[in-house]
């Protein structure tokens, strides 16, 4: 369970989020919104790379609003930046193995699992992650996080940049990946039409704020569509 | 022949420096200018204690090791979260505050004056700069073995991972600065220790030892030989240091009218060089992969 409390953050002067409160369960939890509504901004300061000016953060229990970012994998959280999510100097099982210390699997046993998941990253093992596709990077930085076994994954806009039918097999693989490990997924996302078939429960941002918050099914497309119109 | 051994045993304290500033730019993304600073300051200090207070030659070095790399651990402290060109301009300036202590604390250093004689730890008669070029070179050897193991290491891969992206590497559970301080203080420290081992090379110490060229020599050395291998920096250093400062400095026949020259000319031929390569060999002279792009998840298919 995360808990967000009255959560405001930024960069230095600017401030971009303002009293937030959700709390995520064990489902996929959407952040919808549109180009610089905070999305990314939510994910960093839930992933503790920007520091909280104001509110709280709890994660099973606990207080992290002012734990340092690398003790979050630790305690099960995986986090995938909307860009620059691979070390581009580093082979892809190289990246694969940075992180792959949390849990109680063997590396070799959680490699098997992500290849069998994604087979191109197996015939691309030893390419420079910096010469992927982006596609191909997408896969790599969502493989990276579950070779962490996390309990939850915040994910940023993973389809960023992708061609449509790509973005229903990623689509596809995360809800198969949901299902398999009942890990909990916090998903930012530009394309709302595709995110509300996975996903559990939306929370849409407008200029840093909650403009709604309610399961997929009770939604109201209009107040959707006000929320991208601001 | 003695200026011989002297030469190249000066070019291995270079070649050292090189290697550990492979470790720390190459590996770890630290620009560190103050490289004559950390030297410098292991060599004074070295020759104070030697000089000055009359301590065993062995002691000296232990001791002004410790102080180096305290210093590095408290410098490293403040300036290595920060961005590079702001890490950039700290150790520069450090290494500008050492040679101005070093030339106004004349009670411990003789200023301008000058430091001597440090006398080398034992003597064994003709044979002593030979056996010392020796332990150098022992030295250098076991550097080039470290760093070798270091880059197969897991630590390894984690510095290139900092070097690359450290927000990245730190949401996948690194303590990236911790990692960053660690082996910032102790390849600091060693580049001190090196400082201590060229003082009784030098015998005789001046403040102009500690120009902001012997900083730039390595750091040259580093991209003609390419920051992926530390083989490629030790070659730089015979490019920068061997060609230059000792075969047309000291050998190359120039009469006297011209000798005023050569020291410009050995920078106009640096620069040169330099651009030479990064046109032509951007990734370092053996290095013939092109320079990595920065940008990830470029699509070049
Ligand atoms: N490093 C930064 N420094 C200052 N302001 C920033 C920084 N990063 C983002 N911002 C600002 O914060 C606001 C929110 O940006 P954010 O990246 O969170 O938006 P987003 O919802 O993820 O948008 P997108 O859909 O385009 O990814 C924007 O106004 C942006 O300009
Ligand atoms: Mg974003």
């Amino acid at each position: 369970m995360l808990n967000v409390t009255r959560l405001s953050s930024g960069y230095g002067e600017v401030n971009v989020l303002n009293d937030i409160t959700f709390s995520v369960g064990n489902e996929i939890f959407a952040v919808l919104g549109a180009n610089g509504a905070g999305k990314s901004t939510l994910l960093k300061t839930l992933a503790k790379l920007i520091p909280v000016t104001q509110g709280h953060i709890e994660w099973q229990g606990r207080d992290i609003t002012r734990a340092p970012a690398y003790s979050l994998p630790a305690q099960g959280v995986a986090y995938v930046p909307q860009e620059h999510n691979v070390f581009s100097d580093l082979s892809v099982a190289e990246n694969l193995s940075v992180g792959a210390l949390t849990g109680s699997r063997t590396r070799d046993e959680k490699l098997d699992e992500i290849y069998e998941l994604f087979p191109r990253l197996a015939d691309r093992k030893d390419q420079f992650a910096g010469s992927l596709s982006g596609g191909e990077g997408q896969m790599l930085a969502v493989s990276r996080a579950l070779m962490q076994d996390p309990s939850i994954i915040l994910l940023d806009e993973p389809s960023a940049g992708l061609s449509p039918l790509f973005v229903d097999t990623l689509f596809e693989k995360i809800s198969e990946i949901r299902q398999q490990k009942s890990v909990t997924i916090v998903l930012a996302e530009q394309n709302a039409t595709k995110t509300m078939e996975i996903a559990d429960r939306l929370l849409v941002l407008s200029l840093g704020e909650v403009h709604l918050l309610k399961p997929v099914k009770e939604l109201d497309m209009k107040q959707l569509m006000e929320a991208y119109h601001i | 022949m003695a200026y011989l051994i002297f030469s190249i045993s000066l070019l291995l304290i270079y070649m050292g420096l090189a290697q550990l500033l492979h470790v720390q730019f190459g590996m770890l993304g630290i620009p560190n200018f103050g490289v004559v600073g950390f030297w410098g300051f292991g060599m004074y200090g070295v020759a104070v204690f030697n000089v000055q207070f009359g301590w065993p030659f062995l002691f000296a070095l232990v001791i002004t090791c410790l102080l180096v790399a305290i210093l590095a651990y408290g410098l490293g402290m403040l300036i290595l979260r920060l961005e590079g060109q702001a890490i950039l301009c700290a150790t520069l300036a450090f290494s500008a505050i050492v040679t101005l202590l070093v030339i106004t604390e004349k009670w411990l250093t003789f200023g301008v004056v000058g430091l001597g004689t440090i006398q080398y730890p034992v003597r064994i008669g003709a044979a002593t700069e030979i056996i010392y070029f020796m332990l150098l070179l022992l030295i250098i050897g076991s550097f080039q073995l470290a760093i070798n193991k270091l880059h197969q290491s897991r630590l390894g891969r984690l510095t290139i991972a900092i070097r690359d992206n450290e927000e990245l590497a730190a949401s996948l559970g690194k303590d990236t600065f911790k990692t960053k301080l660690i082996l910032f203080t102790l390849t600091s420290c060693l580049m001190g220790m090196l400082g201590g081992l060229s003082a009784p090379l030098n015998q005789f110490l001046t403040p102009n030892m500690l120009v902001p060229g012997v900083t730039f020599a390595v750091w040259i050395a580093l991209v003609l030989g390419g920051k992926e291998n530390t083989f490629g920096a030790m070659l730089g250093v015979f490019i920068t240091f061997g060609l230059f400062d000792i075969l047309v400095e000291t050998y190359l026949p120039v009469s006297p009218e011209y000798a005023v020259m050569v020291p410009n000319f050995k920078l106009f031929l640096y620069g040169a060089v330099l651009v030479a390569v990064l046109v032509y060999r951007p990734a370092g002279i053996l290095n013939n992969r092109q320079a990595h792009t920065r940008w990830p998840n470029a699509d070049l298919s």
